[in-house]
């Protein structure tokens, strides 16, 4: 095989894609269940039915989608082949019952000892460990040392570490291993998840997927060195204080260095943005661009939530609810959006096409989804953020409700959307 | 890269069978993207030899596009060997692009 070349690594379809189709119907079905939270929402960030809709979101459909996407990409960013496709799939399947199981407690206010929360938490924690050992041993055989695989790797350190800490939650609330409430584990619990999990690995698949799809050459990749560094290091200081006792000036410290390794790394991909060959963006990149914007937000609803700063004290809650949805429903779904279009009709396209290109004419992967489709979700997903965002911050519940009206409209076109690619059929006319 | 009026007659028209050869991402032909950096037209050996790079490592559709261009050369030469050979140095730049690429990418 030809060095640089991943197609050859490439796994089989079977194993990637039913996460596409597994996260689309758990969108689908968090933003049908968002309609029936409004009104919790409004008041609180953890109430049942919340963590409920926030369990389906961060596992059912991004961590879904992003474990079906690693399993495709690690052999474009690490150039080996996946350790194993038998553990992807059984922890595509555990992920997905842990997940059906987990938040069916939460909705239904079951939480710690009972037999739905810790068996679902006990499956996430298999299909997470399953993919831990999957992403660490494909890791170990790369050649392809590079700060965007090292931000891969130690995203996927936290993703154990924060359901690990999850489980441990709901156990001691039962056990009473430590004498901290859960309202004191939480914050740390969250952190963990949303900035070394998902935070990191965006920060390692954007930074090698981003300057591609842009062409973008000729960046600093010592921005994305120190940011490593600095985002790790801001988040182990964030986390230990967090669960320790919160001295301010370490919250402070700690935020600004977390912050800085974030800001860096918006600072390479925009760097990309700018020098990128195609002017004109097309869905998949639009919905990438909105989602560094919502990121932004989202940024800086993290640094009053941290800051807690008197002056806010009346609106300490929104501000944590505004800084989960911002993060959440914002930046990591624009980007999950976005995303999908740039990797899912390419791995269809080269399932079906691969071998006929030459010899029939094949049309072009931007060709098996709807684009008009894509470009209405893509203002309804701003119409639902944005009314989420005012109805959290004026304790609306009308604005939720129909800020949920639209996340359904647009998760029920990014689902037609995904099912219409996943179940297109070969168009090949021949060559003139 | 490639200086085109050094090249013989059949490698040209080989080169304008590569040009139907089209980047899935960027919707250009891979030669007005630069990609084709050497076509080597071997009449005693019956033999093609073509030295080809791509716009980024781990790109995902490299091996379709590589695969494309010994494709579209063995439907125009059928009698012929046909080698395509992939590397990384010069590394590919945007200044690699032909007049007729920029110009379709409004650079």
């Amino acid at each position: 095989m030809q060095a640089g070349l991943s197609t050859k690594n490439a796994p089989s379809p079977s194993v990637v894609l039913p996460h596409y189709a597994a996260g689309a119907i758990f969108f689908l079905t968090a933003s049908v269940l968002l309609f029936f939270t409004s009104g919790d929402l409004a008041n609180s960030y953890i109430g049942p039915k919340v963590l409920s809709v926030t369990h389906i979101l961060v596992l059912g459909w991004i961590t879904m989608i992003i474990f079906g996407a690693l399993y495709q990409l690690i052999p474009v960013v690490m150039e080996v082949k996946l350790f194993s496709e038998v553990l992807a799939h059984i922890s595509l399947y555990t992920l997905m019952s842990g997940t059906v199981l987990l938040s069916y407690s939460f909705w239904n206010s079951y939480i710690g000892e009972t037999i739905f929360m810790q068996t679902g938490g006990t499956l996430i924690l298999v299909s997470v460990i399953l993919f831990v050992i999957n992403t660490l041993f494909s890791a170990l055989k790369t050649k392809q040392r590079t700060y965007e695989n090292a931000f891969i790797v130690s995203s996927v350190f936290w993703l154990l570490l924060t359901v690990s800490l999850g489980i441990f939650i709901t156990l001691n609330l039962v056990f009473n291993f430590v004498p901290k409430s859960n309202i004191d584990l939480l914050p740390v619990h969250f952190h963990i998840g949303i900035t070394g999990w998902f935070m990191m690995l965006v920060t390692g698949v954007a930074s090698t997927l981003l300057p591609m799809f842009f062409i973008a050459h000729k960046l600093n990749r010592r921005l994305l060195k120190i940011s490593f560094y600095l985002t790790n290091i801001g988040l182990i200081a964030i986390s230990l204080n967090l669960y320790f006792g919160k001295n301010t000036v370490i919250t402070i410290t700690s935020a600004l260095v977390l912050l800085s390794g974030i800001i860096l790394f918006v600072k390479y991909n925009y760097d990309a943005y700018k020098k990128r060959l195609r002017k004109k963006l097309d869905i998949g990149m639009k919905l990438s661009v909105l989602a560094f914007v919502l990121l932004f937000l989202s940024v800086i609803f993290g640094i009053f939530s941290a800051l807690k700063l008197d002056i806010l004290s009346d609106f300490s809650t929104r501000i944590k609810s505004l800084y989960g949805v911002s993060m959440v429903l914002g930046f990591l779904t624009s980007i999950i959006l976005g995303q999908m279009y740039k990797t899912l009709p390419f791995i269809v396209w080269l399932k079906m096409y691969q071998d006929k290109v030459g010899k029939f004419k094949t049309p072009m992967p931007a060709h098996l989804y709807g684009e008009k489709t894509a470009n209405l979700h893509y203002y309804s997903f701003i119409i639902a953020f944005i009314t989420i965002f005012i109805g959290i911050l004026i304790k609306e519940k009308l604005l939720i409700e129909i800020s949920a009206a639209f996340f359904i409209i647009t998760a029920g076109l990014f689902t037609f959307n995904t099912f219409k690619i996943l179940f297109h059929k070969e168009k090949t006319e021949p060559l003139k | 890269m490639l200086d085109t009026e050094k090249l013989s007659v059949t490698e040209k028209s080989i080169l304008e069978k590569i040009k139907t050869v089209i980047d899935p991402e960027v919707e250009v032909n891979i030669v007005d993207l630069g990609l084709i950096y050497e076509v080597h037209h071997y009449e005693e050996e019956k033999k093609i030899h073509i030295v080809m790079t791509l716009s980024a490592r781990g790109c995902p559709v490299g091996d379709t596009i590589i695969r494309h261009v010994e494709t579209v050369v063995k439907a125009f030469l059928p009698d012929y060997e046909t080698e395509v050979e992939l590397t990384w140095e010069p590394q590919w730049t945007p200044e690699m692009i032909t007049p007729e690429g920029k110009a379709f990418l409004n650079m």
